[in-house]
């Protein structure tokens, strides 16, 4: 039975932090941002979270989809910034959005890639008949320590996808694999605000050695080869990193250019690459191959290997595009960048 | 503050969602899943769910306030007139507070009214956003 993705929806806040700012504040070279691949980063407000991003990108995939609360057997909510550190987010966007009562929901964490798992984790229930459809949601509001080279790329956005029989999808899941180790790249312990990294082991080792690793698994797996692929997406913690990971497995830039979406919004953590997953399938032509690689520090990455079809034309139209989102922006200053993600010290309530 | 777990749980429904209700008796609707019509008192409800996009009629700005979401301060309370022809009052958000303008398209979107600082409930509920 083929599983594909029925419906898709994405929210990326307007309010935007120019990267020249940040390096200007703390002292950087003025060349860094460009160093970085990034112009600017999405900031949400006061009062969004995970959870309240997550469900409008929830809602719009839903409504893509063309289904109801009753056709969800499943939600699960990929983030590394939950409101809660015991409760399930899963649950809050499931009842806001009317989803039936009957039906699994759960938390993912794996960093920056547990969404990506969620997307493994549906087309297994799909294929196997345990769910018709499923609902994945990758959604962060990113930490970064202020000052920290994080401050320049962590920003917030989401990403949500229904997944189901491959008959109704814009696009079907040809093959996924995924590779995991112990590799300690990236991490944030118990009531620390911000996360820590090992600065550049997060690259060589971690994030390179994952996704080559993972796309390698893949196309040894299908017989597919890089030049099969008409597009590539990769996670996205900068705009260069990408762009290197492509050169190192054979595949040109001009692959990797239409999903790239972080130096225009930062990256979205949870949502980085299937953001740029959701931008491809709003431009790609039926019969396209995308290679689609997350990535999470701790460290792992799922590799998916996806065939555009027919419908993704009509599926376009029902609702907003990446790049109109992407466009739909406010400058803002870093003052209320910090007003805005609850940098400020403030007295509040009575 | 100290919000109630179980008030907010019992409302959540009208929280999360546009309610309209529609009385059989007399026609009218309300915002608001209720059990009886606000205006004639008939129980002979029905109940439908906005789409949730509406125009913002009138709106003010608010500077202060002590609920625990002043961190947000000012904010912009608006009257939304939907498009099923109910009118909902509710936060203007997504844009800087000087340029709300009256006739703007808004829609409905998930956002945290208030929290119960710093390891209580958090209150989600609906609020606008320019379309």
């Amino acid at each position: 039975m083929e599983v594909g993705i029925r419906g898709w929806g994405t929210y990326i806040p307007r309010f935007r932090l120019s990267a020249q700012e940040v390096a200007a504040l703390w002292g950087y070279d003025s060349k860094l941002p460009k160093a970085l691949g990034i112009i600017e980063k999405s900031v949400a407000e006061e009062d969004e979270d995970s959870v309240t991003m997550g469900w409008y990108a929830a809602k719009v995939a839903m409504q893509r989809a063309g289904i109801s609360g009753d056709e969800v057997d499943a939600v699960f909510f990929g983030t590394e910034s939950k409101p809660y550190a015991v409760k399930p987010s899963a649950t809050i966007i499931a009842d806001a959005l009317g989803i039936k009562k009957r039906k699994l929901a759960s938390d993912l964490e794996f960093a920056c890639r547990a969404a990506g798992e969620g997307v493994r984790i549906s087309v297994g229930l799909v294929k196997s008949g345990l769910a018709q459809n499923t609902l994945v949601i990758g959604s962060d509001t990113a930490q970064a320590n202020p000052g920290d080279l994080l401050d320049f790329t962590a920003s917030s956005g989401a990403v949500a996808f229904v997944v189901g029989p491959g008959s109704a999808s814009a696009a079907v899941v040809e093959a996924s694999v995924t590779y995991v180790t112990d590799t300690p790249d990236f991490w944030r312990r118990d009531r620390s605000p911000y996360p820590e990294h090992a600065e550049i082991f997060t690259g060589e080792p971690a994030y390179f050695h994952h996704i080559v690793s993972a796309v390698k698994l893949l196309l040894e797996e299908t017989g597919l080869k890089t030049g099969d692929f008409d597009y590539a997406i990769f996670h996205q913690p900068n705009g260069r990193f990408p762009l290197q990971v492509a050169r190192s497995l054979g595949i040109p830039q001009e692959k990797v250019l239409p999903g790239l979406v972080t130096p225009y919004i930062g990256n979205t953590y949870n949502a980085s690459a299937l953001l740029g997953l959701a931008k491809v399938l709003e431009e790609a032509r039926p019969g396209s191959r995308i290679l689609v690689a997350t990535f999470g520090s701790g460290a792992g990455s799922d590799a998916f290997s996806l065939v555009v079809r027919d419908s993704v034309f009509e599926l376009v139209k029902r609702g907003p595009r990446v790049v109109d989102i992407v466009n739909s922006k406010v400058q803002i200053s870093y003052g209320e960048y910090s007003k805005f993600r609850g940098l400020l010290l403030r007295n509040i309530g009575g | 503050m100290k919000l109630s777990a179980p008030q907010f749980w019992r409302v959540k429904e009208n929280q999360y969602k546009l309610v309209i209700t529609i009385c059989k008796n007399c026609g009218r609707k309300t915002v608001f899943k209720r059990p009886i019509c606000p205006h004639c008192g008939s129980d002979g409800v029905e109940y439908i769910e906005s789409a949730g996009i509406g125009v913002v009629e009138e709106f003010t700005k608010v500077y202060y306030k002590r609920d625990s979401s002043e961190d947000r301060l000012p904010e912009v309370v608006g009257v939304v007139k939907l498009r099923e022809g109910v009118r909902v009052v509710g936060e203007i958000v997504g844009i800087r507070s000087d340029e709300v303008r009256e006739g703007m398209e808004v829609e409905a979107v998930l956002r945290k009214y208030v929290s119960d600082e710093p390891y209580g409930i958090i209150y989600y509920g609906l609020k606008f956003k320019p379309v």
